[in-house]
């Protein structure tokens, strides 16, 4: 079972799987990004807007009704990357470097992979490491300071489970360099902040 | 040797080359189709595609934009038995004056690098 949104693509209304809502969405911002006049990227937005509508209604059938990530993948590869939609015009490289494929990655425990909460799993898929070498540093702080039993109900308590399709692929999202982890603990301490204040 | 050094060819600028090549060539052709007759996105797309000048769809966008901008192109809604209206291109006086100056600017080049490559 899958969560499903209806969307208004092109005058036309779709349901559509949220992973392959996000993907799409996250698709159309890129696109958007990439041209900076504003009057040729509102035409060029709606322009492809009605394209991939076209698209997706040549695949729908009776029988057929919502649009699922395949479908999305499939007309992303018949529409074209942003950088070959803008061509050659010098734009690409600038946005490149700080535009990145997938969306943020965000921590999640991962309830796929687990021992006991998936936070392990959830560190591994978002560090890019074998949650097994992140078990084993986890026992060995347990017996060498005796801290990695408290980090681990911590971590349990305040990381979020990853429960979607959505939320899954947040979780596998992007590699994680300096400053995203920079971002990642400020954003996290905010909302620790924030959550704190409302209880109180 | 420092001599091959400086030969190595350098592939991205090569790449570079290559695609401002070929949009050069689509804004001709996009002109050009339209000269025939008034057209929406996806006919024009259809007759790139059958003669292999586009490789992905999303190409077409920003060339059909700038051309419009430049007031080359107008178009116009119109209901469709399918779906939603389309927007149908037309080419402006501008527009057909522009293609006139590209065929004959085409039809040079074509002379004057076939003069060359045959000339060895």
């Amino acid at each position: 079972m899958k969560k499903t949104f209806s969307v208004n693509l092109g005058n036309r209304v779709y349901n559509i799987d949220d992973d392959a809502y996000m993907r799409l969405k996250e698709y159309l911002d890129r696109i958007e990004s990439y041209f900076s006049d504003e009057k040729e990227r509102e035409d060029i937005i709606n322009d492809i807007e009605m394209r991939l509508s076209e698209l997706f209604s040549e695949r729908l059938t009776a029988s057929r009704q919502v649009i699922t990530l395949a479908d999305v993948d499939d007309s992303i590869r018949i529409m074209g990357d942003p950088s070959e939609i803008g061509g050659v015009k010098g734009k690409s490289e600038t946005f490149k470097s700080h535009e990145r494929y997938g969306g943020r990655r965000r921590l999640y425990r991962d309830p796929d992979n687990r021992v006991f909460g998936g936070v392990c799993g959830g560190l591994g898929a978002y560090l890019d490491v074998d949650p097994v070498i992140i078990r084993i540093i986890l026992v060995v702080l347990f017996f060498a300071f005796g801290v990695g039993l408290l980090v681990y109900l911590i971590m349990w308590i305040v990381v979020p489970e990853a429960k979607t399709t959505a939320q899954k692929l947040e979780m596998r999202g992007d590699p994680v360099n300096a400053s995203n982890i920079g971002n990642f603990f400020r954003e996290e301490f905010d909302s620790v902040k924030n959550s704190f204040k409302r209880k109180k | 040797m420092l001599y091959t050094l400086t030969e190595k060819p350098n592939t991205m600028d090569f790449e570079n080359a290559k695609a401002q090549m070929r949009k050069g060539v689509l804004e001709f052709c996009i002109l050009s189709i339209l000269s025939k007759n008034d057209a929406y996105a996806t006919d024009i797309l259809n007759t790139l595609k059958k003669s292999e000048l586009i490789v992905v769809e999303g190409t077409l966008y920003p060339l059909l934009s700038r051309q419009k901008n430049a007031g080359l192109l107008s178009y116009r809604w119109e209901e469709s038995t399918q779906g939603p209206p389309r927007k149908y291109y037309a080419l402006t006086d501008k527009g057909k004056e522009a293609l006139h100056e590209l065929e004959s600017s085409w039809k040079e080049l074509i002379e004057a690098v076939d003069s060359i490559i045959h000339s060895n």
